[in-house]
């Protein structure tokens, strides 16, 4: 298998598969259901295949567009554009790919009453292209093309129910929001181009390690505001606990699972890290994102315990958990190079991934439960285990996963970013420890009403149908599967990743050859 | 792999344990019932009461509430695996089966595990009596695991300096204890701890102030209101099983000797008589911590407890785990 041969597939079957839908579309319901399962299916086998090459080879994957060599003729840079996969990516890349088809098969029973089907798969396609196309690229304007595909599809799905007040007010509310943030990433781009004169990330790293300037880090600064923005951290959180909630759930599960991860925290680790390495202050760097994520760990977690709404609380446990994120990226940064930094880095990479799943999985139930009941308000869904037993359970697989608790996925992951925060500095630490406090406070007060007395209303509920539930059972045999192999996990795929994303020398040459 | 020496041994001395400590901690309540039948002079029932309950309780017919969900029923087989994969956590007389680095937490979490467990059961049965039981036990479970924690990680950290091969496991005990570190502030600081423990223990088979979630007088037996027949059998039998556990915790932070190294015993035969040596050291405490204490005292409201708790034995942790630390800090 030839990793580079298949690396266009990854854009071109979800582009394709978007592109047709419309016309697909004409030959009636049943067609346009197989024809998105069967493109974001393709897409998923197109992503394992690209990780496993990845992780298989250990190299960096790079290719081209319009020719063999990124570089031009007779010159020693590179003119075109590049992608370029290394572990970190391909990693994003299975995550992306693998919740966007669970995604996709939940929403074919989850959006059955709707109507305009057609232009939600169209979207939903174009948001995992997006997302994918931000993973894989190694150019920083097609980062904010990808970056703009993925933030406008988000923007119509967040509102893709325009029948709903709240619907339209947080996709206005995110989108103001959102096009802000992405403003000042173009901007930070248009500083790097003037100043230096290429877009290329590789070669660009090579130039900013050359001449550091006052504009690099003006850029720099501008990117990280962005991208925060992006990822929902504290204090520019607020659209995120308004779009979730109001987003269709299949959106939610994506939205929490993955957009914010992958426009927020893997853009900010790929430029600081891939970018940026070599010509800043990283320990400076470092605890700006660690301020930010302290600030992002309580706050989340905190507006969590006090959220009657189902989806809202959910919403700010994401919150909470990019706060954790954010916290392995800064220490990553702070303690550049020693084995802290890599304990965290691999922790933050490591619960990335964990919690695209568990997120992805308590927001498909909370999908379940406002399909079967119509409400998302937690005080009148006492006693929901009675009814919906499926349900509730993946929800308590789901919950336990996310609080830490040792047979799941959260722990390894957590205690990755526990270890070394409390090595790195204890007070990091005993915020992390609160955080989780705080965390654990919320689901146990959900699971508290699941497991209470039946209400009336809840009775009439029962467990969904199987494309809602199939999903469901995927996720939550994936968490406990990856939670029986944690630590073989985090030695053979979490820190290979981290020192593939430390080596920035090779994240560089990969692209430059041997130029 | 060493399939014998991984699997096969281990999973045989866990059974062979969880046999041992089943008869044991219901033993225990036999005679724990017997004592403070005496100390009111009463007879009491016959040593071997709970064994006959036990049975009984499993012959009976089990009755579902119906508004009862799946974890009513499963909660109380879930509780007592916890307790019984514990056992392979707990220093007993010698280094526990599953002793590895950092095992501590292990400990920890099955021990609230258990709790946890009990309280889902307790929600799950619908019954507005249980939810008051369970909101108490997850209280009381609440104010009183941070004094155990911070008073066992100071203790476990203190003997790391020592020198063990293994920081952070239950086999520690064996290897340094803490009366070896001789200075005077950290023999008051350890009997502060003792203290610590024992309140601890005593919140944690919840007997005499702490006998607050069942308080079968006001809440009609609280957590337990809807339990009968097999699952009240086996929460009873979890209920001993974790009262064994909890003490030989404490018994093996501060009573660690054993006695096999003066009949000259080695392998088996030495582990075994530990593990008598132990169970013996087990009743002595239980005798102090529950059936004294039991007999003396009534419990506390749920307010009171916690105050208790957080005021009087948290602060005590504090002031215990700072005079053991103090002398490495400064």
């Amino acid at each position: 298998m030839n990793g580079e041969a298949i690396l266009p597939y990854l854009i071109i079957i979800p582009l394709f598969g978007a592109f047709s839908m419309p016309i697909v579309n004409l030959l009636g319901r049943k067609a346009r259901e197989a024809w998105a399962v069967m493109i974001s299916g393709a897409t998923l086998a197109v992503g394992s295949a690209i990780f496993y090459y990845v992780w298989d080879t250990k190299k960096i994957l790079v290719y081209t567009l319009g020719a063999k060599s990124p570089l031009g003729q007779g010159v020693g840079f590179p003119i075109r554009i590049v992608w370029e996969v290394d572990l970190f990516g391909a990693i994003m890349v299975l995550m992306v790919t693998l919740v966007s088809f669970l995604a996709v098969l939940y929403s074919l029973g989850y959006m059955k009453h709707d109507t305009g089907l057609d232009k939600y798969y169209t979207l939903i396609i174009i948001l995992e292209l997006g997302m994918l196309g931000i993973a894989i690229t190694g150019d920083l304007f097609n980062f904010y093309v990808f970056l703009e595909i993925m933030s406008i599809a988000s923007y119509a799905l967040v509102a893709f129910r325009n029948d709903t007040w709240e619907g339209i007010e947080a996709g206005i509310k995110y989108m103001f929001v959102g096009s802000i943030a992405s403003s000042f990433v173009l901007l930070g781009i248009a500083l790097l181009y003037g100043q230096y004169g290429t877009l290329t990330m590789s070669y660009l790293a090579l130039k900013l390690a050359q001449s550091p300037s006052v504009t690099a880090k003006v850029a720099l600064a501008l990117f990280i505001a962005g991208l925060l923005f992006k990822s929902g951290a504290s204090p520019v959180h607020m659209w995120l606990a308004d779009a979730h909630p109001a987003a269709p759930s299949s959106i939610s599960a994506m939205l929490s699972g993955l957009v914010i991860k992958i426009g927020g925290i893997y853009a900010l680790t790929r430029i600081l890290f891939s970018i940026y390495g070599a010509s800043i202050s990283v320990k400076t760097v470092g605890w700006v994102v660690i301020i930010f994520a302290c600030i992002t760990l309580i706050v989340g977690n905190a507006m969590a315990v006090i959220q009657n709404d189902m989806k809202r609380l959910l919403a700010y446990s994401s919150v909470g958990q990019i706060g954790y994120i954010l916290l392995g990226l800064g220490i990553g940064l702070a303690a550049y190079g020693s084995q802290t930094g890599e304990i965290a880095m691999a922790g933050a990479i490591y619960h990335t991934f964990n919690h695209a799943l568990m997120k992805a999985l308590l927001f498909l139930i909370a999908g379940v439960v406002i399909h079967q009941l119509g409400t998302r308000d937690l005080n009148e869904l006492s006693g929901l285990a009675k009814a919906m037993p499926k349900t509730t359970f993946a929800f308590l697989i789901g919950a336990a996963a996310i609080i830490g608790m040792p047979p799941l996925n959260g722990f390894a992951s957590k205690w990755l970013i526990y270890e070394s925060s409390a090595i790195f500095n204890p007070i990091l630490g005993a915020i992390a420890i609160i955080g989780t406090a705080f965390c654990t406070a919320a689901y146990v007060k959900v699971l508290y009403t699941f497991f209470g007395r039946p209400s009336e209303r809840v009775m009439k509920a029962k467990d969904p149908e199987g494309t809602m539930l199939w999903p469901i059972i995927i996720l939550v045999v994936a968490i406990i599967v990856m939670g029986l192999f944690p630590w073989q996990i985090s030695d053979k795929v979490m820190i290979p990743a981290v020192k593939a994303l430390e080596n920035q020398l090779a994240y560089v040459s990969a692209v430059l050859g041997g130029a | 792999m060493d399939v014998m020496g991984n699997i096969v041994y281990p999973v045989a001395g866990l059974l062979g344990l969880y046999g041992f400590v089943s008869l044991a901690s219901l033993l225990w309540e036999g005679i724990d019932r017997k004592l403070v039948a005496r100390m009111q002079r009463r007879v009491g029932p016959p040593l071997i009461q709970p064994f006959y309950d036990f049975l009984k309780l499993m012959s009976k017919e089990t009755i579902v509430p119906n508004t009862a969900n799946y974890m009513f029923r499963a909660a109380p087989v879930l509780a007592l695996a916890t307790a019984i994969a514990l056992l392979a956590y707990t220093p007993m007389g010698f280094t526990p089966i599953m002793a590895s680095k950092g095992d501590v937490i292990v400990f920890i979490y099955l021990l609230a595990l258990i709790s946890f467990f009990k309280i889902v059961g307790a929600i799950s049965s619908g019954s507005p009596y249980a939810k008051i039981g369970a909101a108490r036990e997850a209280t009381v479970m609440v104010s009183r695991e941070p004094a155990m924690m911070l008073a066992i990680f100071a203790i476990m950290w203190r003997l790391g300096k020592l020198g063990v091969d293994r920081p952070f496991s239950m086999g520690i005990f064996y290897q340094h204890n803490i009366w070896e570190i001789g200075t005077p502030m950290s023999f008051v600081g350890a009997i502060i701890l003792l203290y610590v423990f024992c309140v601890w223990l005593a919140s944690e088979i919840e007997v005499g102030f702490f006998n607050i979630p069942d308080a079968e007088e006001e809440i009609a037996e609280g957590l337990l209101v809807e339990y009968s027949g097999r699952y009240l059998a086996l929460l009873k039998l979890t209920k001993a099983l974790k009262a064994y556990i909890a003490a030989s915790l404490v018994v093996a932070i501060f009573f660690p000797w054993g006695i096999a190294d003066y009949f000259n015993l080695t392998g088996l035969s030495a582990e075994v008589v530990n593990l008598l040596f132990h169970t013996l050291k087990v009743f002595i405490l239980l005798f102090v911590v529950e059936s004294v204490f039991r007999a003396v005292t009534g419990r506390l409201k749920i307010t009171q407890a916690v105050d208790f708790l957080w005021k009087n034995v948290f602060l005590a942790s504090l002031v215990g785990s700072l005079l053991i630390a103090m002398e490495v800090i400064m």
